[in-house]
């Protein structure tokens, strides 16, 4: 064999050894690597409405329990409807928004979850806003999944940076829509007072994280404002098959 | 085989396992793979975890290539080890994934960096493709050890002045924080590790530098 054809071959077995080694060790941890994931996941919402101390250790069990008692996973469509994933059989091809709506014991709404999607100046940035009942005022927003870079961009998933968000409106005094922004550095600095409830201090070194996920945010927020002004107008239509208990009766009051 | 020649076997073998900790060190002596030292070493654990798999990494790479080390043809010859060390690099950033998912969001990209650190590569072409498979093997270990305990070092100094901690749990006890000490926040910032290993550097060099003077 010829020297050319003995580099050939030997290169292709090696990639062929090593890709089938690879192919058999992710498809063999893939399902523990899901689980992984969507506990972090459920972990970030409940995060979201402070259901779970940061700092403090949980199990898979923990979190799914936390989470089957108080989150409940619902769509809304164009109009701000909430609607029962079980009356539907394809929600995700029908253009509804997931919802998470988090229930205290008697079933009334405490807070809706966002899912949040941005770009990031790496990549994308995602993440969960929780906000209150009132339709306006955050509860809470965490990062579990972003590209940016460590020590800058990457302080967008500690604890200071998303406790800034705790408390901030989405709307402006006039009650408006306005969402909620990264300032450049300090926002008690460069933001006038009387918007300062619509801005977050920024990162210093991560100007360009914060552009992103003010963009980010203002679309996501947007997309979910009609079911944000129906919490505000505490006027929300139920406009599903199934009774809900959040459903008031219009007779009642 | 007389007694003789089995020490000096074995002191060959001993003296490849220690001379990447110590007199020849990856970190401190030869200046690799300083670009994660500075990532991983806020905490211990992120410290360790990095360690055990960068030892892991390198002592089955050097390993492997050294198995192979009369079939690799010359001319494709960094290719096959790069394929060989990214197998491993992959392999144990799906199993970090798997079961230290914590962990591994930490460490992030630093796992999948370990293809591009300087010194797996260096000690395939500097050792692995010209020694046995076993003493390829130890090389990699001692290796491991040599840049994994530059990283514990560097680890512990940051965490307990950057935290207060060792390991997630408290070390400066809750009194002297009410009597006014603050964790040195610089510590969490990558110059910090700059300083800490250019002391280490430093020292390593006034200890091993007088010992071999010496002799």
């Amino acid at each position: 064999m010829s020297d050319r054809m003995k580099s050939i071959v030997f290169a292709l077995v090696l990639c062929l050894v090593c890709s089938s080694l690879l192919t058999a060790a992710s498809s063999r941890l893939q399902p523990v690597q899901e689980r992984n994931f969507q506990i972090d996941r459920r972990k970030n919402i409940l995060q979201s409405i402070s259901l779970v101390a940061p700092g403090r250790k949980y199990t898979g069990e923990e979190i799914d329990r936390l989470y089957k008692e108080n989150i409940f996973k619902y769509y809304v469509d164009g109009e701000g409807a909430i609607i029962n994933p079980d009356t539907l059989e394809t929600p995700e091809q029908s253009g509804l928004m997931p919802l998470y709506l988090a229930m205290d014991e008697d079933s009334r709404i405490r807070s809706y979850i966002i899912p949040v999607e941005s770009n990031g100046l790496w990549g994308k940035i995602h993440g969960y806003m929780a906000l209150k009942d009132d339709g306006a005022t955050i509860e809470g927003f965490t990062v579990y999944k972003h590209s940016e870079t460590p020590g800058l961009g990457g302080e967008i998933e500690n604890q200071w940076f998303q406790e800034n968000f705790v408390g901030k409106k989405i709307v402006n005094p006039e009650n408006e829509f306005v969402a909620v922004a990264i300032a450049k550095g300090s926002a008690a600095d460069s933001v006038a007072d009387e918007k300062l409830s619509n801005y977050v201090d920024g990162i210093s070194g991560a100007t360009l994280t914060g552009q992103y996920l003010t963009q980010g945010l203002h679309r996501i927020l947007k997309k979910y404002e009609p079911v944000s002004l129906n919490f505000r107008q505490n006027a929300l239509q139920c406009r599903m098959q199934n009774h809900e208990p959040w459903c008031e009766d219009p007779d009642h009051e | 085989m007389n007694p003789g020649v089995k020490t000096l076997i074995m002191n060959k073998t001993l003296q490849i396992f220690l001379r990447p900790i110590w007199t020849d060190n990856p970190i401190n002596i030869q200046m690799l793979g300083i670009c994660s030292a500075l990532a991983v070493t806020v905490q211990l654990k992120t410290a360790f975890v990095m360690a055990l798999s960068m030892t892991f990494v390198l002592s089955c790479s050097s390993l492997m290539i050294s198995l192979l080390r009369k079939q690799i043809p010359k001319n494709i010859r960094i290719i096959v080890e790069l394929s060989i060390i990214s197998t491993f690099v992959i392999l144990t950033d799906e199993f970090l994934r798997a079961y230290m998912y914590d962990v591994s969001k930490q460490l992030s990209v630093f796992v999948g960096l370990i293809i591009t650190n300087c010194i797996v590569l260096g000690r395939a072409e500097a050792f692995a493709l010209s020694n046995p498979p076993h003493l390829a093997f130890i090389d990699g270990v001692g290796n491991g050890f040599g840049y994994g305990s530059v990283l514990l070092i560097v680890a512990f100094f940051r965490e307990l002045l950057g935290s207060g901690t060792l390991f997630g749990i408290q070390m400066v006890p809750d009194v002297l924080y009410k009597a006014g000490y603050v964790d040195a926040g610089f510590m969490l910032l990558a110059p910090a590790a700059f300083i800490i290993i250019g002391l280490l550097v430093w020292l390593q060099k006034a200890v091993a530098g007088k010992r071999e003077l010496d002799q």
